[in-house]
């Protein structure tokens, strides 16, 4: 298992933003769903090693990131996309994913070849040597996403990796996710829930900071069969359902 | 390898070479263009931008600015949590960005500085360049620069440049009023203390001492190693090793700018500029060795350093007239030739006489401590006044003080004859730069007459022994000296043995 995460909670200050997530998966795609505000993001920042937990224990492709020389190790075979995606507006689309290659630690002489692949590979060969301050949203994304696959990552970590790509751009990168969830732990958050039904193997749904389903995207497209929940898609009418089943477990427990 | 290529990225990314052209243009009309005023003296020109801090005052504030700008990236940006994803420290990042501001920073301070240079030495300037100084101004931009970058890593904000920059020059604000007052002490460390940068005949006669920009070296230094090795304390910027050797660095550039500042406190006045004992070094001592030239057609010889050449025939012709009144007297010069203006505390060197000495005698004339025309607007006129009055001091025997009654009443009759009547003597007297006994001086020929708006008329019993003395033949005049300059000398005629 690349990620074994065990009753992890996380507070910032009164604020529980993750009540006590357990969560197992090997390689493959993982989806993580959850409505504004559920705890998907900052489960993803504690599994790039960003904040620790409060409480509970991680492990990550093996090893513990409680240690700083593991937490390092994972840091050199990880990926990841914030939510927020920061960027350096005078730097080239190539200087940026190089700049974060040569902070992954990846060795100098690997650096251009590597490059030049991550850039091909969220189709933005063309514009490798345009500066960030000239490209659209979309385009920024995926020069996101090639700062997180620079070093071929043995887990990546995607926060809203397709807010903001076109329809095609989008086809293409769930085309990409399945690709590389064939070789490492790919764990996406999203509100989309036809991306986690067009590339994930597995998927979790939160609400409010608890993990209230886990299973394959069939699984969830049956809990919605027979209900009645809202949706347009059978996936949506699985998620819909979970989420209503979660909210009124609360409402009658508070 | 890993550190050269982010190096580079951040070397052409870097913000520093947009602000070039406006530090330019300071730097143009802030240091070169007022320092072309001063005489033709590698000393004089570059006191006038870099002895007192004028380049410094130039870059250090925008530098500042820019590197705090640079610094509070990441912070600005949003860039957080993508960086702190990485196994990098964060301060080797840090350092990287911060390694390239400074470059950008330090190249640019001595590309201006090596293109102000390179415009003198086609000017012809004498003496040689100060690279001391030029060596201080690097480091300090420097500083300036790890100063900044701290700033804006700790307080990341959109103001963080605008507020590092006020910073920067409200520092150089600080300095200069605190330079300006304080001639030893801890403030010398300061980059804009002038008071212990101006060494008239440095480069010249002697060597530049480089005692003092060594202390400045290491403050500047210190506070940038000290202000860099901060960055690396934080939980955030790396493993535990790292963050304890941030913190033994940055304990080290305290203590190095600490041990700046007290090597600083022990400075004292030597000959030469400011000597700092454990800094010290013997050779820095020595004169440097010259040919003179000469101008033997005057009667006296008159001979000076090769950088003081264009001076000579102003020397003569205003010595000219003094030296025939006693040419051939016992004790009096039988040559003319310069001595090395000694070191003064304050801004400008004031207050140095000449004196005679040797057998045969020789007048020697600190030349480089007089206001040369052209050096805060003195004027040739001004020159030979002045050379003319300490001439006749010297000769009259009255040493470093004001003299007595008989001593100032033979100056002022030699000053007659030299072709300064006697009305225009006290305003001879104000001339700026002259020794304290000037004003001694004035105050017995006018009898304590001066008043604010101006020396007064000339009156009293020095005067009047002064004006019997001039108005005797000068074959009469010279042979009562030719009788009298040895008890004048010693200070043993009064008044009333005047003639």
């Amino acid at each position: 298992m690349n990620v074994q995460i065990t009753e992890v909670t996380r507070r910032f200050g009164r604020t529980q933003a993750v009540a006590g997530v357990s969560l197992e998966t090997g390689p493959g795609v993982f989806g993580l769903l959850g409505p504004n505000g559920a705890g998907k993001t900052t489960l993803l920042r504690m599994m790039a090693t960003v904040v620790p937990p409060s409480s509970g224990s991680m492990r990550l492709l093996g090893r513990d990131p409680g240690s700083y020389a593991s937490r390092k190790e994972i840091r050199r075979r990880l990926g990841y996309l914030p939510q927020n995606l920061g960027y350096y507006p005078g730097f080239t689309v190539a200087e940026f994913v190089e700049y974060f290659a040569l902070l992954k630690e990846m060795p100098a002489g690997q650096v251009p070849r590597a490059v030049a692949a991550a850039v091909e590979r969220v189709d933005l060969g063309g514009k490798a040597r345009a500066k960030l301050r000239t490209l659209s949203g979309g385009m920024l994304r995926r020069a996101g996403i090639a700062q997180a696959i620079v070093n071929d990552p043995e887990l990546l970590l995607l926060d809203e990796p397709t807010a903001g790509l076109d329809p095609e751009q989008r086809m293409v990168f769930r085309g990409l996710l399945r690709d590389l969830g064939q070789r490492s732990t790919v764990v996406v958050s999203t509100h989309l829930v036809e991306d986690v039904g067009a590339a994930c193997s597995q998927v979790a749904v939160m609400n409010e900071g608890q993990v209230v389903f886990h299973g394959t995207p069939a699984d969830l497209t049956a809990r919605g069969e027979g209900t009645g929940a809202a949706g347009d898609a059978p996936l949506e009418r699985g998620y819909s359902s979970v989420l209503a089943a979660a909210r009124s477990s609360l409402a009658a427990r508070s | 390898m890993t550190a050269a290529r982010l190096l580079r990225i951040e070397l052409r990314r870097n913000a520093m070479p947009w602000i070039l052209p406006l530090i330019a243009a300071l730097f143009w009309f802030d240091s070169y263009r007022p320092s072309t005023t001063q005489s033709a003296f590698w000393v004089l020109r570059t006191f006038w931008n870099m002895g007192q801090g004028h380049t410094i005052i130039d870059f250090g504030p925008f530098v500042a600015g820019v590197a705090a700008w640079m610094g509070s990236r990441d912070g600005r940006r949003g860039m957080g949590d993508l960086v702190a994803g990485t196994p990098r420290s964060r301060w080797a990042a840090q350092l990287a960005t911060w390694g390239a501001t400074a470059i950008w920073a330090a190249a640019a301070y001595l590309a201006f500085v090596g293109v102000m240079f390179a415009v003198y030495a086609r000017q012809g300037l004498a003496g040689s360049p100060p690279w001391w100084w030029v060596a201080v101004g690097a480091t300090a931009v420097t500083a300036f620069s790890a100063a900044g970058f701290a700033g804006g890593v700790f307080f990341p904000s959109r103001f963080a440049a605008a507020l590092a920059a006020f910073g920067g020059f409200l520092a150089m604000v600080l300095s200069s009023q605190t330079g300006f007052g304080h001639t030893s002490g801890w403030a010398l460390i300061l980059p804009t203390n002038s008071n212990g940068n101006f060494q008239p005949d440095s480069g010249i006669l002697y060597p530049y001492l480089p005692d003092l920009p060594i202390a400045r070296i290491i403050f500047f230094a210190g506070l940038a190693v000290a202000a860099v090795a901060v960055l690396g304390l934080p939980a955030r910027a790396g493993g535990p090793w790292l963050r304890r050797a941030a913190a033994v660095v940055a304990l080290a550039g305290a203590a190095a700018a600490g041990t700046a500042v007290w090597l600083a406190g022990t400075a004292r006045l030597g000959p030469h500029g400011l000597v700092i004992p454990a800094l010290h070094d013997a050779a820095s001592d020595q004169l440097t060795p010259y040919t003179p030239v000469c101008r033997p057609d005057t009667g006296v010889p008159v001979c000076l350093s090769p950088a003081y050449r264009r001076y000579l025939p102003e020397l003569a012709t205003a010595l000219r007239p003094v030296l025939a009144e006693v040419a051939g007297l016992r004790g009096a010069p039988s040559s003319v030739a310069q001595t090395a203006a000694t070191y003064s505390p304050g801004e400008v060197a004031l207050g140095q006489g000449m004196t005679i000495s040797g057998r045969p005698p020789v007048l020697g004339v600190p030349l480089g401590a007089l206001n040369l025309p052209g050096a805060f607007g003195s004027t040739t006129a001004e020159l030979t006044g002045q050379l003319q009055l300490l001439a006749v001091h010297v000769i009259a025997g009255a040493g470093s003080g004001a003299g007595t009654p008989a001593q100032q009443a033979v100056q002022a009759a030699l000053l007659a004859g030299a072709g300064t009547p006697f009305a225009a003597q006290p305003g001879a007297l104000t001339n700026y730069g002259l020794p304290s006994w000037a004003q001694a001086d004035l105050g017995a020929l006018t009898e304590g007459h001066q008043s604010r708006r101006g020396p007064g008329a000339v009156a009293g019993p020095v005067f009047a022994a002064a004006q019997r003395l001039a108005a005797l033949p000068a074959a009469a005049r010279h042979d009562w000296l030719a009788v009298h300059l040895p008890a004048l000398r010693a200070g043993h005629l009064s008044l009333a043995q005047l003639p």
